[in-house]
């Protein structure tokens, strides 16, 4: 098949020379609304092989009624009054037309501080977080990010002064960057044009359009204009087309930008906004939008507006592939990954053979190697439906329970340091994860239960690190980056500079926890009814913002605030909330897939954001739906991902996927975590680890039970282990983010470390067994590489290990060495 | 002088021959204190005589047990010193053992007698002995941390003697169980840990899991835990014995695993294990009939009146506390009682509150205390306010303060609050959990609400024994509360004291605190706490005792000129032993 593949890629002939079939203009109809409207259009072709490209400059347009608009620049149309008309594009014979309506065109739109100052200042970057609208502002001067609060921005141009950022008080005299008497004097526009000092460079030259209508807004007398709201519609979204836009290297597209307000009219912003690339060695994109595609890979175009931001995919994509194969779909995921592959020219690895799915599968289900015996009976047998049966059969074995209780207890985290200075509370904790998984708890009762807990119970541990309750904002952030997948902690001191999320957000969110307290060891939400003080001491529970130094009331993000009613706990209907979200099972599908993938469809996992977009959001929508639509069943998602043929792929790469580390085109190799790590170690060679308490001194001193795995053990800081300090284990002193770099340590531990060395030369290893049984030297090398690889060696390997063997003359040495090469290997350290 | 059993054994000279040339006064370098750190095994059946080696320190020439009023008979075989393990090599005291042979009637009451050990250097500490009417098996010898090696249990009701001897050690015990029985298993620790008798942070903390062979598609053998028991807690008050009750689902051979909490282990990291069928209560020690004044279990009797005011030093002439029942009513609505009256219930309802009203015809001073009779905190945390009929709280359980170390305000839940009432008038007793959410029939609660009586509290005397050398002295702590504004005094006097033991009044050190920062009205949770010291001096001439003597202090009120009740004895077993 591999070969097949090479034998197109390589056959010039299969591409050469795609004929045009046909022409589309985008958009098909436009209305333009109001003096001075402008709308861009596009021109896109299509071909014989199926691509489309972006034909917009190459091609003729022309107007079919002149009188009623005019060409501002390439294909886009400026009004100049009432009417309908044809705006055509031709190239190569082929002609496309959009139909256009133009209304209003003698009716200026009012002035508006935010549609008009506030999107230059978007578009220029003068208010992006490494400008202005970082959390200091820059040079004196603070404007919110991306325009997202135009009335502070307004006042802090007009009245000027210097913001500070733990309150409203301003420092300083209060210049204003506007000068009404001279208005071309105005700081607004010297700085931007470079006509006096300006840090962050020349933004617009002098009468540029921008420079105009700032000097005309000043000479106006700068006011606030009328205010988006009521009775003026809001900018509520950006749409851009393509979401997503494929080109081969050295190929060009256009973004067109719409933009959506609240009375549902649309208005063209492709010139009205901020471009900027996430990848710059991937595609490129030019200040009106026009991206480049520079190498082969995927990245994401961000667009800004006022207040809003959207981003556009850019596939980088290679030569077409005549005669695609016609990949088949096994579930729900596979359609939207395959459909993407194609699109982007990548072909799907071949499904993978036996022992290589079935090792993946059993890491990745339950954080074990699969057993030589297993191996080999799985690879003999001839079960249709094997692979579905070994599923079902890992998902209900204990070794799913401790596997995924040991993820949970990451992500929950359960830790002495963390959890309070006694590590019974620990073991409750953990207990609880224990038991919700082995009991497949749906996943919104168990991050209802833990959000809303009070009490003594197990869920309500996580509230006291240090037996004492954290700050509301600490703890509202965690809540929201481990079941929304979001991280808020930005906003706690200023509004988020990269997101929509603002300070009074964050404020609002962290309100639902500002009554938690605790009695003694118990968590509880302090009555609203009832003051934190007593007539004893002076007391307030009440959240304050820190800048406004006003009391905070509990509001959800989407705005709404909530009245907490005396004698309950608001957490609950924050739990609610939560938990029916979309945001969460979003968050909790995309957690679960990194795991499976070494990668989040968004990635990082927890770091969900405009600006992070997701590779396939079709198939995270999707999962979602799934998740919720099985009860938020974590069993059956996990099912659903080992049963998909894009979780089965092989490891190896084919001409087209070799690049691709973001599609799902191939198995990508994951290191193991340090703990799944040591224990496949313990389980190639047979002898166990010992894992005596971090105390060393007093009576303190214990150890945990002969045979206890590292996935077991309920607290990484209750014992100490070289090995998994050296390969990482996080100490979840904060949610944990575990490293994949290699480092020195890691190869002087392999070289002599107890966790290598020692063990081969243990007495009862499988090694000592095996040769105390008289087994041959392929059967070892055959049982080792089971049992360390989940394959049997290649007849080559085992012609060479055998020739090797023979060599160094000490045959205990020899295969103990061959031992150590298949546990220090890549191929055992990883998941493929 | 109560009856005691006091058995010497010479046959302990005569075991340890060699151990006798080192018993005389000449080859005595230094006096170790004598000190019993374990015993094992410690426990056996009535009726049976068996063996137990006590582990502990300055024991070599111990010459005989101790026993209190007990119907035992225990003497000693032989006494040796310890060799040294990894575990004891670092200290500096060497380490001994007696072994004692046990003789128990079989009429002998199930339960736990304490025993101290006799040396030339004075009387040990005590240690606990349990007689059960089980049969009793012992963990045998060698490692049982496989399911192989697992101890047979053919046959219950059953204790084992067992230990865990080493860190990391765990025992396997295999067992048959039919579908739907029930069993109950319970681990108690010979080193008590936080809430056993002499408890502490270091002591032997047992948990318990019950596996099933059923093995896995990776592992045929593996073990399967289908319950486990650790107590979630270490707090004073608290046992942390593991106790399990298991219904099986299905009948088979399962497997039972005893270890420590965290794998700790060592020579006095002893355990018995009950496996009993059906379902059987904690083997919880009988409380000691001490008075406890502000826990949330003890019983707030009906003569609850004539209990204190007995403590105060008056006559026993008050009337009895009506009891009514509280319900989840709005204030107005609110059932009515009359002082002093207990109110009860149980919060059946998340969030639930219930009220009652009463009516005070004049300023009066009260005492609210608070008993949860089932469920206790930190599972049932019963808060009780006391509003007026503005709906204003007066007084709540809820002592406010702020933390010495952390500056941060705390809260706390007490059983008992004072409060001066001034105003006439109705109010209201209103009684909810902490939580919003939880509830459950385990949350009954017993308010009192009663006149403040003047009385004395809880009396501890620091002391377990006394050795003491002629010529020195050593001085006991008598510490007593004074309850409701006591303003009286109390009397200790010492009884029974060896020859040539003086007992005399004294006042030790007692070094200057800092006040709270913000303590909070204190005075309404707290009691004002003083201590009284009593000095024990031996006459330079007072001849060594050769046994134990069961010195006696009493502690009484005085009123008024007058002598009250003896509210606390303490016994202390007392010597005097030879100059080293």
């Amino acid at each position: 098949m591999r070969s097949f593949f090479a034998l197109l890629l390589v056959s010039g002939a299969a591409w050469a020379d795609p004929r045009l079939v046909s022409l589309k203009t985008v958009p098909a109809e436009a209305t333009l609304t109001g003096a001075g409207a402008t709308q861009q259009f596009l021109a896109i072709a299509t071909y014989t092989d199926g691509s489309e490209r972006d034909v917009t400059v190459e091609s003729e347009w022309k107007v079919s009624d002149p009188a009623l608009a005019a060409i501002a620049g390439p294909a886009r149309l400026a009004a100049i009054a009432d009417g309908s008309l044809t705006f055509t594009a031709a190239i190569t014979g082929k002609r496309a037309h959009s139909a256009v309506r133009i209304q209003n065109s003698h009716t200026a739109r009012p002035f508006n501080f935010s549609r008009d100052i506030g999107a230059i200042l978007t578009k220029r970057g003068c208010n992006g977080a490494a400008c202005h609208g970082g959390v200091k502002g820059a040079g004196g001067l603070k404007l919110s990010a991306n325009a997202l609060y135009p009335k502070d921005d307004y006042e802090w141009i007009v009245k000027g002064g210097e913001y500070q950022v733990l309150t409203n008080e301003v420092k300083g005299d209060r210049i204003p960057r506007v000068n009404l008497e001279r208005p071309e004097k105005s700081l607004l526009l010297l700085k931007p044009t470079m006509m006096t000092p300006h840090g962050g460079g020349e933004r617009f030259e002098k009468d540029s359009e921008d420079y105009r209508t700032i000097l005309e807004w000043v000479k106006s007398g700068a006011p606030y204009g009328i205010e988006a709201g009521a009775n003026e519609p809001v900018l509520t979204s950006l749409e851009v087309y393509p979401p997503v836009a494929v080109m081969p290297v050295g190929g060009a597209r256009r973004l067109l930008v719409t933009a959506r307000f609240s009375d549902s009219h649309t208005e063209d912003f492709t010139h009205q906004v901020l471009y900027a690339t996430n990848n710059a060695d991937v595609a490129t994109v030019s200040a009106d939008g026009v991206a480049g595609a520079k190498r082969l890979g995927e990245t994401a175009i961000l667009i800004r507006a006022a207040g809003q931001v959207a981003s556009a995919g850019v596939g980088v994509i290679g030569p077409p592939i005549p005669n695609y194969p016609d990949v088949p779909r096994w579930n729900l995921i596979d359609e939207p990954v395959f459909s993407k592959l194609e699109k982007f020219r990548i072909i799907p690895s071949e499904v993978s053979g036996d022992n290589e799915f079935l090792r993946r599968v059993c890491l990745d289900l339950t954080g074990t190697p699969p057993p030589p015996e297993r191996a080999r009976q799985f690879a003999a047998s001839k079960d249709p439906r094997k692979r579905e049966k070994v599923v079902d059969a890992l998902i209900a074995s204990p070794e799913f329970v401790d596997y995924w209780t040991f993820r949970f207890s990451d992500i929950f985290r359960v830790a002495i340091f963390a959890n309070g200075l006694t590590p019974k509370w620990s073991q409750k904790y953990w207990e609880w994860i224990r038991w919700s998984i082995e009991t497949n708890r749906p996943y919104d009762e168990i991050a209802r239960e833990r959000l809303s807990a009070q009490g003594y119970g197990p869920a309500s541990r996580h509230f006291l690190p240090y037996n004492q309750i954290g700050p509301p904002a600490d703890v509202m952030a965690e809540e929201v980056r481990v079941f929304f997948g979001r991280r808020l902690d930005c906003a706690q001191c200023h509004n988020h500079p990269y997101e929509n999320w603002s300070q009074d957000q964050f404020w609002g969110m962290a309100a639902f926890f500002s009554r938690l307290f605790k009695m003694g060891t118990v968590v509880f939400d302090h009555p609203t009814n009832m003051e934190l003080g007593s007539k004893d001491v002076n007391g307030k529970i009440e959240l304050v913002h820190p800048r406004t130094k006003a009391a905070v009331r509990p509001a959800l993000l989407d705005g709404s605030r909530f009245n907490p009613i005396a004698d309950s706990n608001p957490r609950k209907e924050l739990a609610r909330w939560m938990t029916s979200h979309p945001y969460f099972a979003e968050a909790a599908v995309n957690r679960i897939w990194g795991q499976f993938f070494g990668r989040g469809i968004v990635d990082p996992v927890d770091d969900f954001r405009s600006t992070n977009p997701a590779t396939h959001p079709e198939l995270l929508a999707a999962l979602a739906k799934d998740f919720r639509d099985s009860g938020y069943d974590l069993r059956h998602l996990m099912k659903t991902i080992a049963m998909s043929r894009t979780y089965q792929l092989t490891n190896r790469a084919n001409a087209t996927n070799r690049e691709d580390l973001t599609n799902y085109s191939r198995s990508l190799p994951r290191p193991l975590d340090a703990e799944v790590l040591l224990d496949a170690v313990v389980a190639v060679t047979g002898v166990p680890e010992t894992f005596a308490t971090a105390v060393t001194e007093g009576s303190a001193v214990g150890q945990a039970p002969a045979g206890t795995r590292a996935i077991n053990l309920k607290d990484p800081d209750m014992y100490f282990s070289r090995f998994l300090e050296l390969y990482g284990r996080p100490n979840r002193g904060a949610i944990p983010e575990r490293g994949d770099k290699p480092n020195l340590g890691q190869a002087l531990h392999m070289l002599a470390g107890a966790s290598y060395v020692d063990r081969l030369s243990a007495k009862d290893s499988r090694l000592a067994r095996l040769l105390e049984s008289g087994a041959s030297d392929a059967k070892i090398i055959e049982e080792f590489y089971l049992a360390a690889l989940g394959r049997v060696p290649a007849q080559e390997e085992t012609l060479e290990l055998q020739r090797i063997l023979a060599k160094r003359g000490d045959r205990e040495a020899g295969l103990r060495e061959f031992a150590w090469a298949l546990i220090s290997s890549r191929e055992f350290a990883e998941n493929h | 002088m109560r009856s005691l059993w006091l058995v010497f054994s010479l046959a302990g000279y005569i075991f340890a021959g060699g151990i006798a040339a080192q018993t005389t006064p000449k080859a005595r370098v230094a006096r170790i204190e004598p000190k019993a750190l374990s015993v094992h095994p410690f426990t056996g059946q009535r009726g049976a005589t068996f063996v137990m080696a006590v582990r502990g320190n300055g024991l070599r020439e111990a010459t005989g047990v101790f026993l209190d009023d007990s119907p035992l008979k225990l003497t000693i075989e032989g006494t040796e010193a310890e060799p040294p393990s990894e575990s004891t090599a670092k200290s500096k005291v060497p380490f001994d053992l007696v072994r004692l042979r046990v003789e128990t009637a079989p009429d002998v009451a199930p339960g736990r007698y304490l025993f101290r050990l006799v040396t030339p250097h004075g009387v040990s500490n005590a240690l606990p002995l349990h007689i059960t009417e089980y049969p009793i098996a012992s963990e045998p010898k060698g490692a049982h941390e496989t399911p192989e090696a697992a101890v047979a249990v053919d046959k219950f009701p059953v204790v084992f003697n067992g230990g865990i001897f080493r860190r990391g050690e765990s025992d396997y015990y295999a067992f048959h169980a039919a579908a739907g029985q029930m069993v109950t298993f319970e681990a108690i620790s010979g080193l008590p840990s936080i809430g056993g008798p002499g408890g502490n942070a270091r002591g032997f903390d047992p948990s318990l899991s019950v596996y099933e062979p059923s093995g896995s598609w990776f592992d045929p053998k593996r073990l399967n835990r289908i319950a486990f028991n650790d107590e979630p807690l270490w707090v004073s008050g608290r046992l942390t014995d593991a106790h399990l009750v298991h219904k099986f689902e299905k009948t088979g051979r399962y497997l039972l695993r005893v270890e420590a909490f965290s794998g700790q282990g060592g020579p006095d990291y002893s355990y018995h294990l009950k496996i009993l069928p059906g379902i059987a209560p904690q083997d919880v020690e009988p409380a000691a009939g001490d008075w406890n004044e502000r826990g949330f279990q003890r019983r707030l009797s009906a003569d609850r009146l004539n209990e204190l005011a007995a403590r105060g030093g008056k006559p026993r002439n008050k009337k009895s506390v009506e009891t009514y029942r509280a319900a989840a009513v709005p204030a107005a609505e609110a059932g009515a009682f009359k002082l002093p009256g207990t109110l009860e219930g149980s919060l059946g309802q998340p969030g639930e509150a219930h009220r009652a009203r009463f009516q005070l015809d004049g300023p009066q001073d009260i005492a609210i205390e608070v008993e949860t009779p089932a469920t206790a905190p930190p599972l049932f945390n019963p808060v009780v306010r006391l509003l007026d009929t503005a709906g204003q709280e007066v007084a709540t359980n809820v002592f406010v303060g702020v933390g010495d170390c952390s500056g941060e305000m705390s809260k706390s839940l007490q059983a008992k609050t004072i409060i001066p009432l001034r105003d006439a008038g109705g109010y209201t007793v209103e009684i909810r959990d902490t939580t919003s959410d939880l509830a459950e029939p385990g949350f009954r609660y017993r308010v009192q609400v009663r006149p403040q009586i003047p009385h004395v509290g809880q009396i501890s005397i620091d002391v377990d024994h006394v050795n003491l050398v002629p010529g020195d002295a050593q001085m006991v702590r008598v510490i007593f509360d004074r309850e409701e504004d006591y303003r009286g005094a109390i009397a200790v006097t010492a009884e029974s004291l060896p020859p040539g033991v003086q007992a005399s009044a004294g006042a030790d050190f007692e070094p200057d605190k800092d006040p709270p920062r913000f303590p909070g009205k204190r005075e309404r949770y707290t009691a004002r706490t003083e201590r009284t010291v009593v000095v024990f001096t031996a006459d330079a001439d007072a001849a060594p005792t050769a046994h134990p003597w069961i010195a006696r202090l009493a502690v009484r009120p005085i009123v008024d000129g007058k002598p009250g009740e003896i509210l606390e004895t303490k016994q202390i077993p007392m010597m005097v032993v030879a100059k080293p």
